[in-house]
This record gives structure tokens, C-alpha cells and sequence, in this order.
């Protein structure tokens, strides 16, 4: 288990320390065999032949492991998929980036990878819907749409194997967001999901929980569709208290889960979020040591819970 | 380092407006504080100070030296800050440079007093052994190991319990030595005697972004900022020092108003310091 840094008392630090043995027993052997660390030997049929990927090398006539992570195989080919690396895009995958560029006919975006992604204007819903080719005026225009560190989300196109990550925004989700806070956590706390866009009605919030680790979290704006070039004309309106405190409880139930690595996904965010209130936690408090050895204990109890459902 | 955008910048600006910054925050929280000392062996004093997610350490070495011949009756000290290039690839080279000066140059002022020595949070005449002859000379070096903004206060912070955790061994003076002749001494390897931190005041930066200020900015705020304000305050609750960063200016009657704000939280930080400095003196 990580280091976990935070300061903690006597007795928080022993409460912290059982809940996370107890989380590592309930999931400490299903994926021994599978995950290695360095110089690990990697078990493999040799009489199928075998294609060393990523993250291994030959030494001796065995296949042993270069990286920490866990081993998969496809056919004959065994590689190494790294635990704590930087994002690995995958096609179909909701991202949330930042523009740092703005290249011809494309904008180049940060999106916690090794490299850049470029989102074509082309693979983009232009503002008035209409399909056609993109022009020269168009192409001047780049910069009404996302102009440099904009937030954007967009969903992965390809990923060819010589590297460049292709995006499109084809669809009236996606576009830029504004009115909230950009998180970033560790992309392998993010699983991919049926759903990565909440909108939690109740609050008026959006949650868009990026693949590559980049979480969005802002007021709910409703149809995207007039976006763009409309909305930079509307005055922003000001964010309500209560929606930007129910901002703040989320993006923070986030922080926390992320310090303590459990994975994200809505049904914990909300539960972290449920269990302040509850508490009637001031915000800024649920970064406080104590709520994160309360949230450590609850998934533990939460997850064991499930276990035994699941074997019963 | 990455900008934001015009969408966010609106949001921290109303937060801000609206009394509820990002992280949940008012303006006059600070963000979770905890120190380690002890954390160099090899210096007479050190310390680990984080707040949120900026993190620095610092580290006080002791020599004999002599003293300065304007000031026979004070020892020396001398405030060194370097920020390393894991806290940000922009200081790699050479690059962490101008701001490593400012941020020591800024200690110097808040920490130190004039050039008199007159007005200095750590008191220079305790450092004397010989006068005229030999002093203790402080070393104190601040490393900056991951930056969240609000620096300045961190590293006073850290300054602060390093110095609660010095140790300066214990000189024995062989015989008055008379006229030019160097005195003979005999440093002590058991005997320490505790540095006397009393007087060190701790650093509150008021940081302004639009219309109002706020405590402990992160560096998404400050990248917002107009005018920080830096105060130095001690026990008593009296103003060491005072700097100010940023280009544009300030009316003087906000500068006392912040500066009432300053020593109102500076009690508050003070408590909260001393109590995460005996725990950790406790720990180690």
C-alpha cells in the first residue's frame, strides 16, 4: 500500500491501518498471479511461441517483467500494463483535456498522456449544425470555438499504433465546459464505465468523471447544443451558493478518495458526499485526517459487506 | 505550468466573491497544516512543513565564526532557499532562480530585521560566545520539494519549527585569550542548548485577487493574484517585516486592514503550529 501522506494521531493512524489491511484482505488474492513487479518471472507456455510486449525482456530463455503492473495477455502476445503510469488511451474513451494549442485545422490538447491529442475542427460539431466541409473562414474562426486552456471534453477517435491521439466532439455532450473546477487524479482510479457524464439533478451539478483522470466538476449546463459562440456572448451568470457548496462537498469527496486510491465512480463519490453531510462536515474540513480514516473504515465496511452478499 | 481557462477563472473569481473558494474554504482558512522535525540528521535542525499540497523543508546548521566587526556583541545568520525542479520542471537550470532570490530575500526581510540586526525575529546576541571573537553563524536553507502556492508562509513555518528543533552545543572557553590571540574552545558533543524561539514570527501572505484577499492561496489563485502582501508577526503580535509582490499597487488604508487581519490569524496559526511542532517533537 502506498504512503499515504497525512497527519495523523496515535489512534487515527492504527483505525487507518486496520481499514486498509482489511481491504487488502478481501482482494489480496485474486490477482496475485497476475500482477509482478520488477524481475518478476512471468509464466508463459513457451511451446505456443511467445511475443514479448511491453514491459518485459528476455533473460536466460524467461520472460521476466520490467515494470510493476499487471500482466496481460493477448494470443501469444504478453505484455505489462503499469498500474501508476500516465494515461494509455483506448477508442471510445470520454476524456476530459485542456487546449494548449491551436494548430492549424486542429487544437492540440493536454490530456495527462505521453503525448498530445489532437481533435480535428473536422471531427467537431460546428455551432450551426449544419454538415459540410470546413473552410478557410472556418479555420480562422478555430478560435470562437476553444481558444488556449480551454477545458474540453471529447471522446477518443483512434489511437494508431505510430502514436497521435485523435479526438472528436461529434456529439452535443461534448464542448467545452466552464463553471466548475477541473480535478486531476491518477487515471487508473478511473475505470471505464457504461456512464462517465452525471448529472446530479438534485444539485444542479455536472460530474464527468474523465478516463484519463481529468474530473470535471461544475454547474449543470443544459444543452449544449446553441454552445459555443452563443454562450461566450451570454454574461457568465454567476454560480449559486448552494450549487457551488455542492461543488466544493463533491470535488472534495473526490480529493479524498483520490489520496486514499479507491477508484471513483459516482456510487462512492455520492456516498462520500452522504457521509459528510451527514456528519455535518464544514467543507473544507473533509480534507482534515480524521474524515479520511472515516471514509478508509466505511469502504472497507462496504466492501466486505459485498463480498459476503456476493459468496452468500 | 498550465493556465486556466476563462470559465474557470470566473468560478475561483465568484468563489472567491462569495466567500466559498474551490476547495471549500473561506478566505481566511488555511489549508490542513502538519510538520515533522528532525527530518536531517546531519543538521543541527530541521523540519518538514506541508501545507495542502505545498511541501517544504528546512534545515539550520550551526559553525563558529567570527562576528561581523560593526557588530561585535551578534552572531550571523544567513537564509538560503532553493527550489528544486521536482516541485516544478520550470526551475530546472537555472530556471528556479529568481524566485528561490525573491523567496530568500522576502525571509531575510520578514525574519532577520534591518541591517542594524535591530527588530530580528531570531535574536542575533544569543549566538554570541566571545565577543568580538567568535559567534555562531546560523545557516538556515529552505528547499522547496512540491508547490501549491503560498510558499512564503510555508517556509516561515518551517523556518519556525526548525529552529524549535536546533540543538547548539555548548562552547566551553578555554582561558580568556588576550589581545588577538583566537580563543581556545571546547564544543560540547552532549550538551545542547535549545534555541530560544520566542521571538520568531511566523508569515501570513494575503494574497489579493479581485476585489478581496485571501489567506494560504493555492497556485491556481495565484495565478489570479493582483498584490500579495507578506507580514511577519510574532507571539506578542508585533510586525516583524513586510513585503509585497505583484505590479499593481495597494491604497494604504487596505494595507492596514490587512494588516489587522494578519495578526488576527497569525494568533491562529501560531496555536495550530505549536501544537503540530510539540506533537512532532513528541514523535520523533
Amino acid at each position: 500500500m502506498r504512503d499515504i501522506q497525512l497527519p495523523l494521531n496515535q489512534t487515527q493512524k492504527v483505525r487507518l491501518q486496520r481499514a486498509l489491511q482489511q481491504l487488502e484482505s478481501l482482494y489480496g488474492n485474486v490477482h496475485s498471479g497476475n500482477s509482478v513487479t520488477v524481475a518478476d518471472t512471468i509464466p508463459v507456455n513457451y511451446d505456443d511461441g511467445v511475443l514479448r510486449g511491453h514491459g518485459t525482456m528476455d533473460r536466460d530463455g524467461q520472460v521476466v517483467a520490467t515494470l510493476c503492473g499487471v500482466v496481460e495477455r493477448v494470443n501469444k502476445l504478453v505484455y505489462v500494463r503499469t498500474l501508476r503510469a500516465r494515461y494509455k488511451p483506448e477508442v471510445g474513451d470520454i476524456i476530459v483535456g485542456r487546449v494548449v494549442e491551436v494548430a492549424p485545422k486542429r487544437w492540440k490538447l493536454e490530456i495527462n498522456c505521453n503525448q498530445d491529442a489532437q481533435l480535428m475542427l473536422s471531427s467537431m460539431n460546428l455551432p450551426d449544425g449544419i454538415q459540410r466541409r470546413r473552410t478557410a473562414v472556418d479555420e480562422l474562426n478555430m478560435r470562437s470555438i476553444f481558444v488556449e486552456n480551454d477545458v474540453v471534453c471529447a471522446e477518443v477517435r483512434n489511437c494508431p499504433n505510430e502514436g497521435g491521439v485523435q479526438l472528436q466532439a461529434r456529439s452535443q455532450k461534448y464542448g467545452k465546459l466552464e463553471k466548475g473546477q477541473l480535478l486531476t487524479v491518477p487515471p487508473y482510479l478511473v475505470k471505464r464505465q457504461k456512464q462517465h457524464f452525471h448529472h446530479l439533478e438534485q444539485d444542479g451539478v455536472d460530474l464527468i468523471l474523465g478516463c484519463n483522470g481529468f474530473i470535471w466538476v461544475g454547474e449543470h449546463v443544459e444543452a449544449r447544443d446553441s454552445m459555443i459562440v452563443d454562450q461566450v456572448n451570454n454574461a457568465p451568470g454567476e454560480t449559486s451558493l448552494e450549487t457551488r457548496q455542492k461543488i466544493c462537498q463533491i470535488a472534495n469527496a473526490i480529493r479524498v478518495l483520490s489520496t486514499l486510491g479507491f477508484n471513483l465512480n459516482l456510487e462512492v463519490i455520492l456516498e462520500t458526499v452522504n457521509l459528510s453531510t451527514k456528519l455535518n462536515l464544514p467543507i473544507n474540513e473533509m480534507l482534515g485526517s480524521e474524515f479520511h480514516v472515516l471514509v478508509a473504515e466505511r469502504e472497507a465496511e462496504r466492501r466486505s459487506s459485498k463480498n459476503t452478499k456476493r459468496k452468500g | 505550468m498550465v493556465g486556466l481557462s476563462a470559465g474557470e477563472k470566473n468560478f475561483l473569481h465568484g468563489g472567491i466573491d462569495q466567500d466559498l473558494r474551490s476547495d471549500g474554504r473561506n478566505r481566511n482558512t488555511y489549508r490542513p497544516i502538519s510538520v515533522e522535525t528532525g527530518v536531517i540528521p546531519q543538521a543541527n535542525g530541521s523540519a518538514r512543513v506541508r501545507i495542502g499540497a505545498t511541501e517544504v523543508i528546512a534545515s539550520v546548521k550551526a559553525e563558529l565564526g567570527r562576528p561581523a566587526a560593526l557588530q561585535p556583541d551578534k552572531g550571523k545568520v544567513a537564509i538560503f532557499v532553493d527550489c528544486s525542479p521536482v516541485a516544478n520542471p520550470v526551475f530546472e537550470g537555472r530556471g528556479g532562480e529568481e524566485l528561490s532570490l525573491e523567496l530568500s530575500v522576502a525571509l531575510q526581510q520578514c525574519l532577520l530585521g534591518g541591517k542594524s540586526g535591530a527588530g530580528a525575529g531570531i535574536d542575533l546576541s544569543s549566538l554570541m560566545v566571545v565577543e568580538g571573537k567568535l559567534c555562531w553563524d546560523l545557516y538556515i536553507d529552505g528547499l522547496v520539494v512540491s508547490s501549491d502556492g503560498n510558499l512564503l508562509d510555508a517556509l516561515g513555518a518551517s523556518i519556525m519549527a526548525a529552529l524549535s528543533n536546533t540543538g547548539i552545543p555548548r562552547v566551553q572557553v578555554a582561558a580568556a585569550a588576550s589581545g588577538d590571540e583566537e580563543p581556545e574552545v571546547d564544543i560540547s558533543d552532549e550538551e545542547y542548548l535549545q534555541f530560544d524561539t520566542s521571538g520568531v514570527p511566523v508569515i501570513v501572505t494575503l494574497t489579493k485577487v479581485g476585489r478581496h484577499y485571501i489567506v494560504d492561496a493555492t497556485s491556481d489563485e495565484e495565478s489570479q493574484m493582483t498584490t500579495a502582501v507578506s507580514i511577519s508577526i510574532n507571539r506578542k503580535g508585533h510586525i516583524c517585516g513586510l513585503t509585497k509582490r505583484g505590479s499593481s499597487g495597494l491604497d494604504s488604508s487596505i494595507i492596514s486592514d490587512m494588516i489587522s487581519v494578519a495578526q488576527h490569524i497569525s494568533v491562529q496559526l501560531f496555536d495550530k503550529l505549536d501544537t503540530q511542532i510539540s506533537a512532532a517533537e513528541a514523535d520523533e
